[in-house]
């Protein structure tokens, strides 16, 4: 394919006081490809972005646009030389319409200078969504009243304003998009794979940052990958496979990465899940063995992450029973469940798992301290240090000691912090959301080791993740949520990532 | 580069850090000091430095009660009022014949059930602390006035063993042929300020607490029953704000429905004035008790250095602002 070269940057390296976060890389955008940058966290992914946004400046980078010599100082000089960013969170204002957010910082037209001319802002906002093959949404709608994919829509029409597209001789844009889909449902990021399929048949580029490999394998055209800050390769989708990528993004075979079964699977039933129903999850129905690892996977929306949330107690169960060996758990009560020794990592470590501000020592005894202490009621500190002291050795825990603030560690020993929380009373039954989301590979590597130990002591495991060859390396079942309900059960064995995904979609093609 | 620098600076003194932690206390230290150099024969006396705690004691408790829900991340503004309150059903229990001992009863009972009616409002019903002690306050003042007809309630109702105790302390030691005494009130004082120190720093539900202020969604997904621990601390600051009133009666002998209602602002800037000196900015009570007595000092040394009570007021204010804006400030540098 002989397309002109939009976007060219060379030899870009930074060094964070000392520490290279990118060293020599080359990325090269073509005008209507989409180009797929993935890494691991810490790969140099957001490093880069930040250059081309001209937030973050290059220790050294040769940088050209359309064939042009350029120098990136600004988000202004990136702005003109017709680079354009949609970030992952929204930046909008929730409490105006969306026509509003969408001219958010511009001018908005006016009467006089002061009255501002509503119906001429949303005939205007109207015509930008249109462009945008946008029609569903009515822009004098109060943001906060648009689904998370629409509110989406809306912040991507955002950077498409101030872009005459109408003119002769329109100048293609170069889009770069930060894991857009991150809070989207299916459909609504069907929608927005439209929108930038309409980019790319103009003959702008859009650089595509994602973790998830199921949407790089349905927009890509190549794909690049980041490892340790240094470019792993780049290769073209339709000739690459998810497991060299994976092997570009670890620099290890599937196979290596995760650690195999060590004990048996057991007779008796741990858990019995039976019509469990929540706002979010309908009828779903189960069981897991003792020493049984069961995955749990869907697109977002599907409900995987309600399934954990019902099975702990954080959601209220409509309906259902859940039974841990032959004894029911009360619904809606975490505390009760944590009794019962139902251990729980939740799937956001930083809002959902950890008190940030609070000690190593804190945060890992927190649901065990009436064990650890005298008479039920007073702190037994000595205590309290002496099982953190264990806890953090036998999770590899890097911290300086039990009394370092959580807020200080990286996010893969953050993560082992709410590991060590989860083993610090032997579980009969753990519940893992995303165990190894947004941690380094190292740390990656020593969560799946303990998983395995920890199966290995006769523990039930329920292990919902969207990272499907984790789901195949590590489990005995997946379960495959669609729109809340229970839509498929498969061996892991002899699945791959590719018809796993198709199974997630509700894909035909693939069924039995 | 920023890194760089961070780096090159480590070695130096944090000052930041140190101001962070130590800002409040410098100030305090630094005020005593102005008012000693102003009144250098009657500020640093034993007994003016007794007299300031009898003076702070009220406020003190209400104050170390109020760090516990200010620990969650909760707020209550109904503690002036539930004092009022509560010496309004002292008082009139007492003009009604009853026993002491049933009459305080009472009124701590009454703290109690408004503080319930808090903790169920915010934990279990939703509503914002601030929305619904604020309902309540207006509630509670209310009833102060209605049960009492808006009369101020004194004279031979309060008996004279209650307020020579209110007003009398245990000799300590004959300075001058005078004896000074430790004022009850700041036994009572401290005897709050010891029982909320233990239970915050030293027991499993003062951890837990710290812990949902910390992160409310993470504590509760991690076992601790949350719901119930907030209403918990409102019933704890409820019965705080009965104990000053009843206190707060005794000493002047006197119930009036709107005796107490100063006491909140000041309350919850002492705590403001405490959390400036813990490192991750929670409310600890050893600093509220910091704060308390900064508020007690200025409000004692201005009176002897003669600067009126409005303009007290205005004083006292910039001066919080002056420790809260120092203290953020190096938060947010560093």
């Amino acid at each position: 394919m002989q397309s002109e070269n939009l976007l060219h940057i060379q030899r870009a390296s930074k060094t964070y006081s000392g520490v290279p976060a990118l060293l020599d890389v080359d990325l090269e955008l073509r005008a209507g490809e989409v180009h797929a940058l993935m890494g691991e966290n810490g790969a140099g992914k957001s490093t880069l972005i930040k250059i081309l946004a001209g937030v973050t400046p290059p220790d050294s980078a040769e940088i050209h646009v359309r064939g042009e010599r350029v120098h990136i100082a600004s988000p202004q000089a990136a702005f003109d030389h017709g680079l354009r960013f949609i970030h992952q969170e929204l930046h909008a204002v929730p409490q105006l319409s969306a026509a509003e957010n969408i001219f958010l910082g511009h001018d908005y037209p006016t009467a006089l200078g002061v009255k501002v001319r509503w119906r001429r802002l949303y005939d205007m906002a109207r015509e930008t969504l249109g462009r945008l093959g946008i029609t569903h949404i009515d822009p004098r709608t109060t943001m906060a009243h648009l689904s998370p994919g629409d509110q989406m829509l809306v912040n991507i029409a955002h950077a498409f304003v101030g872009d005459d597209f109408t003119r002769a001789g329109e100048r293609a844009l170069i889009y770069v998009m930060d894991e857009p889909t991150a809070a989207l449902t299916g459909a609504e990021s069907a929608q927005l794979f439209d929108v930038i399929g309409r980019l790319r048949a103009r003959g702008s580029a859009v650089l595509y940052v994602s973790h998830r490999m199921d949407e790089i394998f349905q927009i890509a055209d190549r794909v690049t990958v980041l490892r340790d800050g240094q470019l792993a390769g780049t290769r073209d989708r339709a000739s690459v496979t998810p497991a060299e990528i994976i092997l570009l993004m670890t620099g290890r075979e599937l196979t290596q990465l995760f650690p195999p079964r060590m004990g048996q699977i057991g007779a008796e039933v741990v858990l019995d899940v039976q019509g469990v129903t929540t706002a979010a999850v309908n009828g779903i129905s189960f069981t897991v063995k003792a020493g049984e690892i069961v995955g749990v996977t869907g697109l977002a929306g599907s409900g995987m992450g309600a399934l954990l949330r019902a099975l702990i107690g954080a959601d209220r169960r409509a309906a259902g029973r859940v039974m841990l060996d032959g004894v029911p758990l009360k619904r809606g009560s975490p505390a009760h469940a944590w009794d019962r020794q139902v251990a729980y990592v939740p799937e956001e470590r930083r809002s959902q798992g950890l008190v940030l501000s609070h000690s190593v020592s804190n945060n890992i005894t927190l649901p065990q301290l009436k064990r650890l202490s005298r008479a039920g009621a007073l702190l037994a500190h000595g205590r309290e240090r002496a099982t953190t002291r264990e806890l953090s050795e036998s999770v590899r825990l890097k911290a300086r000691g039990p009394r370092q603030i959580v807020r200080d560690l990286s996010g893969g020993n953050q993560q082992k912090v709410v590991f060590a929380r989860a083993l610090a009373r032997p579980p009969k039954l753990l519940l893992l959301g995303e165990p190894t989301r947004g941690v380094d590979i190292g740390a990656k590597l020593d969560i799946y080791r303990l998983i395995r130990q920890i199966s290995a002591q006769g523990t039930a495991i329920v292990l919902a993740s969207t990272d499907l060859p984790e789901l195949i390396g590590m489990t005995d079942r997946i379960l495959i949520l669609r729109a809340g309900r229970l839509a498929d059960v498969v061996p892991s064995a002899g699945e791959t990532p590719e018809r796993l995904l198709s199974r997630c979609y509700g894909d035909a093609a693939y069924a039995g | 580069m920023l890194a760089d620098r961070a780096q090159r600076s480590r070695p130096a003194v944090n000052w930041g850090r140190f101001l962070r932690s130590f800002g409040t206390l410098i100030g305090f230290l630094l005020i005593v000091v102005f008012f000693w150099s102003q009144r250098p024969a009657t500020f640093m006396s034993v007994r003016n430095l007794l007299n300031i705690t009898q003076q702070v004691s009220i406020l003190g408790i209400v104050a170390f009660t109020m760090t516990v829900v200010m620990v969650v991340g909760d707020f209550d503004l109904s503690v002036g009022t539930m004092a009022s309150l509560s010496g309004i059903i002292v008082g009139l229990m007492l003009q009604n014949d009853h026993a002491l001992g049933t009459a305080i009863l009472v009124a701590l009972l009454a703290g109690a059930a408004g503080g319930i009616l808090n903790g169920v409002l915010i934990a279990y019903v939703g509503i914002l602390p601030f929305v619904a002690t604020l309902a309540t306050l207006t509630v509670f003042s209310g009833a102060a006035s209605s049960l009492s007809g808006g009369r101020t309630i004194f004279g031979q109702v309060f008996p004279d063993g209650l307020v020579d105790f209110a007003n009398g302390g245990i000799p300590l030691l004959t300075l001058n042929e005078q004896v000074v005494r430790i004022p009850h009130l700041t036994l009572i004082a401290l005897i709050v300020l010891a029982v909320v120190w233990f239970v915050l720093e030293q027991t499993v539900f003062g951890r837990r607490l710290y812990a949902i202020g910390g992160n409310m969604e993470a504590s509760r997904l991690a076992g601790v029953r949350v719901r119930f621990l907030r209403l918990l601390t409102f019933v704890i600051t409820g019965l705080g704000a009965s104990l000053a009133g009843v206190v707060l009666t005794s000493q002047l002998a006197t119930a009036n429905p709107t005796l107490g209602d100063g006491l909140m602002l000041n309350a919850i800037a002492a705590v403001f004035l405490g959390m400036t000196m813990s490192q991750e900015g929670e409310p600890r009570v050893l600093g509220t008790l910091v704060g308390v007595l900064l508020i007690g000092v200025l409000a004692n040394g201005f009176t002897q250095v003669g600067v009126d009570t409005y303009v007290q007021r205005i004083l006292t204010g910039v001066i919080i602002i002056a420790s809260v804006t120092l203290s953020s400030i190096s938060r947010r540098r560093s």
